[in-house]
């Protein structure tokens, strides 16, 4: 790593304007922890934008989440808000997420775009239906971040700077489940559901399956055979079986293909029953 | 090179850096023996530091963000001649073999009484969870963390 220079943005037209500057050798930084981990060789100067204004958690007029960028994992840990937020979901995410001290340097918009496209955050934001929002040297853009990551998110934030992640509001309960070395570990497998129940019936469902050891990616077969259907265990033991048919698995230096889909039933439906014993209050 | 300005231990420090220097190098040079360098990936937790009282791993921390901000190591806790009451909680219960993990131990654990001044043993292992001890086995560093807190309780803290 050859770094010569070391910038404070103070907003994010400073922080575009030095990042196009360098043309591809320049970094955004907040929390740093994957740029120190291993920069590329060709990175010359690093642009902070801790001070950037992408600070800031709160709660928007339809009930949902907007978290800046730049907002540590341990103050989305700690915040009212998040705890506020689905009967604290991503309080619990969180914890799950790295050490203390790690979370208190790292960033959601790290996590987002700069970290592992698989990890538990990516996977627990998809199964939210989180919106992220950036600048480029034209325009403010949004997109679901399902959508984000089936393009080449690498190559666009090389030239924008994410700004805010907006979580809807949902009316029903979300749980996270995860598999790792130990618990400060990543993943060998996480997952994240969401269920909505009106008269008894699944009205809505969100699967969220990652570290497959592909992206996160929801299964929608798998969310159409809940919605309308009566959350009973035997259906909640379907959902876990229909996903580990529906995933895409594969084999990497973690686990194995075979190992992942015989975990994927119990995990998936571990979620969702305590989805659905939040959703009917007796968690 | 580039210079920035800190707090470090309580004193104002106005220090030259290179741009992409960590601070746990920047942390050692200015002689702060206690930082310990182990793995440099952040998994090990010897080099955790308080950066305005949160620990930090300072492997992964570039020196320029310590620009404006408090940075607190073991140093500033206490001293061989004036022990923290910490300190003494790990000595007296044989918390210490090597000694190069109770730097970043004793930091944790001072961030976790300063939030919680009655944590359950299960608190204490989740804060320390991301340090790693090859010696102890980690029964009496709970012991001491337990114990400290207990004397904070009882007023014996600074």
């Amino acid at each position: 790593m050859a770094i010569r220079r070391y910038h404070y943005a103070r907003d994010v037209d400073e922080a575009l304007s030095l990042l196009l500057a360098y043309e591809g050798r320049g970094a955004l930084l907040a929390g740093g922890v994957d740029l120190a981990r291993g920069p590329g060789t060709d990175v010359e100067g690093l642009i902070d934008i801790t001070a950037a204004g992408l600070g800031g958690i709160s709660r928007d007029a339809k009930k949902g989440l907007v978290i800046g960028a730049t907002v540590t994992l341990e103050e989305i840990r700690t915040s009212r808000e998040a705890r506020d937020y689905l009967g604290g979901f991503l309080t619990e995410v969180m914890r799950h997420v790295a050490t203390l001290p790690l979370r208190c340097m790292a960033t959601l918009g790290g996590a987002v775009v700069s970290a592992h496209p698989w990890a538990d955050i990516p996977t627990a934001l998809i199964a939210l239906g989180a919106e992220v929002a950036w600048r480029n040297e034209e325009r403010e853009e949004r997109a679901p971040l399902e959508e984000l990551y089936r393009r080449p998110f690498r190559a666009i934030f090389r030239r924008a700077v994410l700004t805010e992640v907006r979580l809807p509001a949902w009316g029903g309960a979300f749980a996270f489940e995860k598999v790792s070395r130990n618990a400060g570990d990543i993943a060998l497998l996480n997952c994240a559901c969401g269920l909505g129940v009106k008269d008894g019936k699944v009205a809505w469902a969100r699967v969220a399956v990652g570290a497959t050891p592909y992206r996160a990616a929801r299964l929608t077969g798998v969310e159409e055979l809940l919605v309308g259907e009566s959350p009973s265990a035997e259906l909640l033991a379907e959902a876990g079986r229909k996903a580990a048919a529906e995933a895409k698995v594969g084999d990497d230096l973690r686990a194995s293909a075979e190992w992942r889909r015989a975990v994927i039933p119990a995990l998936v439906r571990r979620a969702l029953e305590r989805a659905a014993r939040e959703v009917k209050g007796d968690a | 090179m580039m210079k920035v300005y800190f707090e470090l231990n309580g004193e104002q420090k106005y220090v030259e850096i290179k741009p992409g220097e960590r601070l746990l190098d920047l942390l050692r040079r200015l002689g702060m023996k206690s930082v310990k360098e182990g793995c440099r990936t952040g998994e090990c937790g010897s080099c955790t530091v308080l950066l305005d009282g949160r620990p930090v791993r300072s492997c992964l921390t570039f020196a320029a963000k310590a620009k404006g901000h408090r940075i607190t190591t073991l140093e500033g806790l206490g001293s061989p001649e004036d022990l923290h009451p910490l300190q003494e909680a790990f000595l007296e219960t044989g918390a210490i073999q090597c000694g190069f993990c109770t730097p970043g131990m004793i930091l944790v654990a001072y961030h976790l009484l300063s939030h919680n001044p009655d944590p359950t043993p299960e608190e204490v292992r989740e804060a320390i969870s991301g340090n790693l001890c090859r010696c102890t086995g980690y029964a009496k560093i709970v012991d001491a963390v337990l114990l400290a807190a207990e004397r904070k309780r009882k007023g014996d803290w600074r």
